[in-house]
């Protein structure tokens, strides 16, 4: 009996340590890319292009971090600058309206209800690729080629559909006594929204707002055909003409690499936090 | 009486909250679409000073006949299959490994993602970077260490070591969308259901085949038709990978913005559309009934 438990458990820490051996490499495997990127962003120049590959840089050295930074040398500040104020303003203006109208999808009966969903539902399977067309006339029609409004509003667009069917599926948790008891307390829908829905949905208003975020961050299909001149490039469309272009360093494209998934990257980190289970993320569209 | 007083202010308020969402999509989605129908019957340059000139249906058969349209299609169609099976495969596999308590578990979670909240283009320049013809580090394993080829494959210059470049990306990339989405299914599954089966003996594979695949079915269903659906227009991943995978994005793409016939763009779209909406209209039951819109 006592030989029988001892042996168990020794059982038990060979497939413990065996199954951390296998989250190791599952971890590297996913990893290996940005391993690859932060170590080249800190390596010299010609280390980079060594016919023997090193993993680590025998000399480290933050120059090309120094270097994207440096405005006369590149304007990865200006298109840092674009695509941040860019994706802020989707992500807000997406958040705004997506509570509005997640709370009626949820909330309220009215008619045409189903109709709107199924067609939400198809917009979300869209892609913007099917639309480039069209989209690209009116952009130009309405003279709003080449700026950073055009891209705005069809990134929002983009977002959209997704961001309802988030929010509507954390309002759908809350119940309905706890609206009519803020009826009962003289409090109108619209008070209803701001003071009960959104404060109770806090994590699902911040999983949006970082998904919003996202799409607009990353977003190269219609920047590359909304935006011509380099005082309006994003991020993505930015650092694709500076790769196209003879003089790239590998050092400098990495470091640029680094600092451009940094943000979407560090407000996922964050929000994991405030995100239950994963049913949410799962709705993310990409 | 008062019922019916309650519905109405529900039209009312409903309308004016969801004005903005609807507003937006009619003008940039639905009017877009009926627009795109109509450039897709003209000859139309991107130069705004030409006019266009009605053609009929010579888009749609000069695309139908297009050689190269179909060999995009074929593409398409394999990369599409090959990276939901892969991406499907690989997310479940790692989400059935973490479906137990460990140390790290919420901070290894959060890695995993990473690959897919990342912009595209800084993935790509790694991605450039590790495959890199002359000092890239994957030919340095492949060729110098583990002798897997005799010659470093030019991953970015040959049509078919191209191809399983860009199927690799995307697995890589967009496994965690699964990962994440079974993982949650998989908390929900009852550990009685596999104790008892283990009663009954089963092995890990009958395990797997009675308890878990049944109680992922519906996610399964939904992560694969979506994935299948985003791979199916995939653009970006290809186009900024390499010049030697024509998926029909990149060609409806290049016919629009490189070859500057918007009217022959506009029909692909078109044909497009069609794709999808059977797409949808097969799976669109299926998906709603199980909550997701």
């Amino acid at each position: 009996m006592q030989m029988a438990m001892a042996s168990s458990k020794k059982d038990r820490t060979t497939r413990k340590i065996l199954f951390y051996i296998g989250l190791a490499f599952v971890l590297a495997g996913s990893l290996f890319p940005f391993f690859i990127m932060f170590m080249t962003s800190v390596k010299s120049t010609s280390e980079a292009i060594a016919q023997t590959p090193t993993l680590l840089p025998k000399i480290w050295t933050i120059d090309h971090y120094a270097d994207i930074f440096n405005p006369e040398l590149f304007p990865y500040v200006t298109y840092f600058i674009n695509s941040m104020v860019v994706s802020l303003i989707v992500a807000v203006i997406s958040v705004a309206f997506s509570i509005f109208g997640a709370y009626a999808m949820s909330k309220l009966k009215f008619f045409g209800r189903t109709t709107i969903n199924s067609s939400f539902y198809v917009v979300y399977m869209f892609s913007g690729l099917l639309l480039i067309v069209p989209l690209f006339k009116i952009i130009s029609s309405l003279g709003l080629y080449n700026t950073k409004t055009a891209l705005t509003i069809a990134l929002i667009v983009q977002t959209l559909p997704a961001a309802i069917f988030m929010l509507k599926s954390y309002f759908d948790t809350i119940p309905a006594d706890i609206e009519e008891a803020a009826m009962i307390d003289g409090l109108n829908r619209v008070q209803i929204i701001f003071y009960i829905i959104m404060p109770l949905s806090i994590s699902g208003i911040i999983s949006v707002f970082v998904y919003a975020f996202m799409i607009a961050w990353n977003d190269f299909l219609f920047a590359s055909v909304f935006l011509s001149s380099s005082e309006n490039f994003t991020l993505p469309i930015g650092l694709n003409a500076l790769f196209s272009t003879p003089d790239y360093v590998w050092g400098r494209m990495m470091a640029a690499s680094i600092v451009t998934a940094l943000p979407v990257i560090i407000m996922y980190g964050i929000s994991e936090r405030f995100i239950k289970g994963g049913a949410v993320e799962g709705g993310v569209k990409g | 009486m008062k019922k019916k007083a309650r519905k109405k202010t529900d039209n009312k308020l409903a309308a004016v909250l969801l004005f903005p969402s609807i507003a937006l999509i009619l003008l940039l989605v639905a009017y877009p679409m009926v627009s795109n129908f109509q450039i897709s019957f003209f000859e139309q340059s991107i130069n705004p000073n030409i006019d266009p000139t009605f053609i009929g249906f010579e888009n749609y058969t000069a695309i139908l006949t297009d050689a190269e349209f179909l060999k995009s299609l074929g593409i398409t169609f394999l990369y599409t299959f090959l990276t939901v099976v892969g991406s499907t495969i690989v997310g479940l596999a790692v989400a059935i490994f973490f479906n137990r308590p460990f140390m790290f578990r919420k901070i290894s979670r959060a890695l995993i993602i990473a690959s897919y909240v990342a912009p595209t283009i800084s993935l790509v320049f790694a991605w450039k970077y590790m495959f890199n013809n002359n000092y890239g580090i994957i030919n340095y394993l492949t060729v110098d260490v583990l002798h897997l080829f005799d010659q470093a494959p030019l991953w970015f210059d040959r049509p078919t070591s191209s191809f399983i470049l860009v199927v690799l990306f995307a697995i890589w990339r967009y496994f965690p969308y699964a990962f994440i989405s079974f993982l949650a299914i998989l908390q929900t599954i009852d550990n009685t259901l596999y104790e008892a089966a283990e009663i009954d003996g089963a092995s890990a594979w009958q395990k797997f085949k009675v308890v878990t695949l049944p109680a992922i079915m519906p996610v399964l269903i939904i992560v694969a038709t979506l994935r299948a659906i985003w791979q199916f227009y995939t653009f970006e991943d290809v186009f900024l990978l390499t010049n030697q995978v024509n998926t029909l994005g990149i060609y409806l793409y290049q016919t629009a913005f490189a070859f500057n016939d918007l009217g022959k763009a506009a029909s692909i779209s078109v044909i497009l559309f069609l794709i999808l909406f059977a797409v949808i209209l097969i799976t669109r039951k299926r998906v709603n009934a199980n909550g997701n819109g």
